[in-house]
């Protein structure tokens, strides 16, 4: 479980965000939503390391503070918004890179086609040869996405459950690809793992997410199941703009819903 | 400990080793045993063997050995100061003559230690230095009746320039002027060889206070006032008396109002060797025609 | 909005598509033989005559008799034989500093220079040169030919650690910071050596050009059994960066992520290049450009895997510097030109094709 008390991040005199509680269990996926310059992405860095902060952030027990770099590496992988690569490496050496830490937790012979593997999952299947600096914004996130798989590809490892921490993982994405990723999401917090994922799209985190955690001027505005964090009164605070939020559509507005959702 | 001090440790270590480990070099020579294969390093070296009637010995030279003409038909080893050890060795030299100051070191150690005779030419900017520099590459091609009397005939020369001027009360001021690039003028001070030749040839330098070729600033020049330009003629296009005298600091001078520059050729001027008694003889006309005496 | 790759693509004969590593083995092991034979080849090329095989048959039938034998044994035991293996190691070093500096950058155009180890060796050079015969001529005297390169790299290793101070804050050292920090850096070591300039004579004006223009021509035995041990111990500790590098390569936080000790690795890198430029820069002056083209040309041809990078660009940087000094030793024979000129006139017209063949693919 990542379990988070009280933390607050400042960066030089502003504060960002302060007295924030979160919680991430195995086997769910957890939502953070809310509208920019919220805290989304500093909560998300603060539990990734790269922030310090104030307050309490445990992985599996274990104070975040007090683990270095190789041992975060094997409890948790991060997905971050973008990444930029300054020379030509192929899809497949990218996706690799995943395998630094060499914990990924696939058996032994296994490690060498688990590029290829965790390129099929995110529908990439044959592009280990193509150079990413030539590829869309879109399939270069899902190639980091590929890389964050193969670093954590077992969802327990030892007894111990492992975290996706993902960064707006969607958010170039065409709606058959953002929800292959959310499915991958979901399977591998199916598995034993945990998934922590900043959403813009409320939607798509009320259809996949356990549990959500609504920030608002960096501080926690609401927290628990969707059909109770989203509603239209906490809707027009935070966003602040007036929402409809339903079961089924209402009104002139077009309204998609995947089939999976509705069955 | 701290990768830093592991480097410097480094250092340290290979310091003392090459300390230790110095190689053992043969002394200078005075003489050549064998003159049949001699390389010139040095512009006045070559000048001298050539005046000596020795030029059969040579079978290369440096890049500042370009006087007399025939020298440049000799093989070029390169500057004096950045010698190439085995292109030295690579002309099958029998002796080394080389002006003072030829290097690098390195360079000169490996080929004392390929037991090529080496002989080390003083170098000083005044009359007895050229004196002495014509008296040592004569001994050590082994004939110093000839250099004692070239030098003797130099010496006269010398003396014969110097006392055209001896009697002139009035020193002209003459400003050396190196270079004009992009209108800043680069001019000798004191301890240069021109500031020498102008001493010898009866005149003042118009510059004091600073030794070497400095960049003069405009009210520099104005405030040294001097009568007489001196350059050095440029194998390409040199500085025109239009450019010269349209730099508003010299025309401001006297030497600018009445138009009054000399050109000589630099390595006639500058050489330091046989020649320099007539460059000096040359200069002093230059500057105060008949009144110097003949 | 794809662009059509102008590297290599990886073949279908290669394992897994996209992987390029047996390509890179298989590089490595060329390059090895190349340098093995460049050596050999600089060894029997020289503005003289002198023969490696007869010096080896000499050596074998005991006889060192005549003068003609005995001058060829100094010329390859104390001129050639110095100098190859000096090149050797000075190749290595810059591009294999070069590559590492890329890497830390994450720039295909950074170079060693980045960390100020260049402007720090040359202003050493400058001070030696122009002020050792006079203020400084007492203290250095003793040194005697050792002076210069002494100061060179001290000069250098001071200024990078001058930059690593200004750039690293609680602990974290900021490479961006370094760059700009590095530019105020040489505009100050440039108005010091300026000055020094300003005072200096005409021969001492030559000496720092000719300086600055490089030159394995000072190779010694006792050269390089002091630079030797600093290059080769530098060289040494690259293999352990190149996991961190390529991980670097996707942005400092992601590598933290990765498990990479990014701090760590700056600071080893940064040790590392200082060492090995500063020392190469001390011995033989300012020689440009094999930092860039060479790991640059690689990286075309075997990926940024820096892996394989680092030890193909120690062997091709070898390689390249020794064939560039081959040149220089013959060119003008029997004069010999600095080396830092062929490498310029080579490796720019070559760069500059690099680049425009690459347009598009690179963010210039």
């Amino acid at each position: 479980m990542i379990e988070a008390r009280d933390v607050a991040v400042s960066i030089g005199a502003k504060r960002i965000i302060s007295g924030v509680d979160f919680e991430a269990r195995p086997g769910e996926v957890v939502a953070i939503v809310g509208p920019n310059g919220s805290g989304k992405s500093t909560l998300l860095k603060a539990l990734s390391g790269d922030l310090g902060f104030s307050g309490r952030i445990a992985f599996n027990g274990r104070s975040l503070a007090d683990m270095k770099p190789v041992e975060a590496a094997t409890a948790r992988a991060v997905l971050p918004q973008a990444t930029t690569l300054s020379f030509p490496f192929t899809v497949r050496e990218v996706v690799r890179l995943g395998l630094l830490g060499g914990r990924s937790g696939a058996l032994a012979g296994e490690e060498g086609r688990l590029p290829e593997r965790a390129l099929a999952k995110v529908d990439l299947d044959g592009f280990g040869a193509r150079f990413y600096q030539e590829l869309s914004g879109g399939e270069q996130q899902r190639v980091q996405l590929a890389r964050v798989l193969c670093q954590v590809w077992a969802p327990v490892l030892e007894g111990r459950p492992r975290y996706l921490l993902l960064d707006e993982p969607v958010s170039s994405l065409d709606i058959r690809h953002q929800l292959g990723i959310m499915d991958i999401a979901r399977d591998f917090a199916r598995r034993g793992g945990g998934v922590v994922a900043i959403l813009h799209d409320l939607n798509l985190a009320a259809l996949y997410a356990e549990r959500i955690y609504m920030l608002h001027a960096g501080r926690l505005a609401a927290a628990g199941l969707p059909q109770d964090v989203i509603n239209d009164s906490m809707l027009e605070k935070v966003f602040g703009c007036r929402l409809k939020a339903g079961a089924v559509p209402l009104g002139p507005m077009p309204f998609v819903l995947p089939q999976s959702a509705l069955s | 400990m701290s990768a830093w001090l592991k480097t410097a440790r480094l250092a340290a270590f290979g310091l003392a080793l090459a300390a230790v480990a110095r190689p053992a070099v043969a002394e200078d020579a005075t003489v050549l045993p064998d003159t049949s294969r001699v390389v010139a390093i040095g512009g006045a070296v070559t000048e001298i063997v050539f005046a000596l009637g020795e030029q059969k010995h040579l079978v290369a030279r440096d890049s500042t050995g370009t006087y007399p003409e025939a020298a440049k038909a000799l093989p070029d080893v390169g500057y004096m100061r950045a010698l190439s050890p085995e292109g030295v060795l690579s002309v099958d030299p029998t002796g080394i003559i080389a002006l003072q100051g030829s290097g690098p070191k390195e360079a000169v150690d490996v080929l004392k230690k390929a037991s090529v005779p080496y002989v080390e030419v003083p170098e000083t900017y005044d009359n007895e230095g050229i004196l002495e520099r014509i008296r040592v590459v004569g001994k050590a091609l082994g004939v110093e009746d000839k250099a004692a009397a070239l030098a003797a005939e130099t010496q006269a020369k010398l003396k014969a320039a110097e006392a055209r001027t001896a009697g002139i009360d009035r020193k002209k001021r003459v400003l050396f002027i190196l270079s004009m690039q992009g209108g800043k003028i680069m001019a000798a001070g004191a301890h240069t060889g021109a500031d020498g030749i102008v001493t010898l040839a009866g005149a003042a330098n118009a510059i004091e206070g600073f030794s070497g070729y400095k960049q003069l600033s405009d009210e520099a020049i104005v405030t040294a006032a001097p009568d007489v330009i001196l350059m050095m003629d440029h194998a390409g296009p040199g500085v025109s008396d239009d450019d010269l005298f349209g730099n508003a600091a010299i025309s401001q001078t006297p030497a600018g109002q009445a138009r009054r520059v000399i050109r000589m050729d630099g390595g006639y001027l500058l050489g330091y060797g046989p020649r320099t008694a007539d460059a000096i003889s040359d200069l002093s006309k230059a500057l105060y025609g008949d009144k110097a005496a003949d | 909005m794809a662009v059509q790759p102008v590297a290599m693509s990886p073949t279908d004969s290669d394992a897994a598509a996209g992987d390029r590593s047996a390509r890179a083995r298989f590089a490595i092991v060329l390059l090895g033989l190349l340098l093995a034979a460049t050596m050999l080849a600089g060894l029997g090329t020289g503005a003289s005559n002198a023969s490696a095989l007869d010096l080896t048959y000499h050596w074998l039938t005991g006889g060192f008799g005549d003068a003609v034998s005995a001058r060829d044994r100094i010329i390859i035991q104390d001129i050639r034989l110095p100098r190859i293996l000096l090149g050797t190691l000075v190749g290595a070093s810059l591009a294999v500093s070069g590559a590492v500096m890329q890497g830390l950058f994450r720039n295909p155009l950074a170079d060693p220079g980045l960390i100020g180890v260049s402007a720090g060796a040359g202003l050493g050079a400058i001070v030696v040169i122009v002020l050792g015969a006079t203020v400084l001529g007492p203290v250095l005297a003793p040194l005697g030919i050792y002076a210069l390169p002494l100061a060179a790299f001290f000069g250098g290793l001071v200024t990078t650690f001058i930059l690593y101070r200004v750039a690293t804050r609680r602990g974290q050292t900021s490479i961006a910071t370094m760059l700009l920090a590095g530019i105020a850096l040489a505009a100050m070591t440039g108005a010091f050596s300026g000055v020094l300039i300003y005072l200096a004579d005409d021969r001492q004006l030559r000496d720092l050009t000719f300086w600055g223009l490089g030159s394995l021509a000072g190779a010694t035995w006792q050269k390089i059994g002091a630079a030797a041990p600093i290059m080769v111990v530098a060289l040494a500790a690259t293999p352990f960066l190149a996991r961190g590098l390529n991980a670097l390569a996707l942005g400092e936080p992601t590598a933290g992520h990765l498990g990479v000790p990014v701090q760590r690795l700056k600071y080893v890198s940064i040790v590392a290049v200082s060492a090995a430029v500063g020392a190469s820069v001390a011995v033989s002056g300012g020689i440009g450009f094999i930092g860039i083209v060479v790991p640059h040309l690689l990286r075309l041809l075997i990926g940024p895997d820096n892996r394989y990078l680092l030890p193909a660009s120690a062997l091709l940087g070898a390689s390249a510097l020794l064939v560039a000094d081959a040149i220089s030793r013959t060119i003008v024979a029997p004069a010999e030109l600095p080396i830092g000129i062929v490498t310029a006139a080579v490796g720019g017209p070559f760069f500059l094709w690099i680049l425009l063949r690459r347009r598009g693919v690179l963010d210039l």
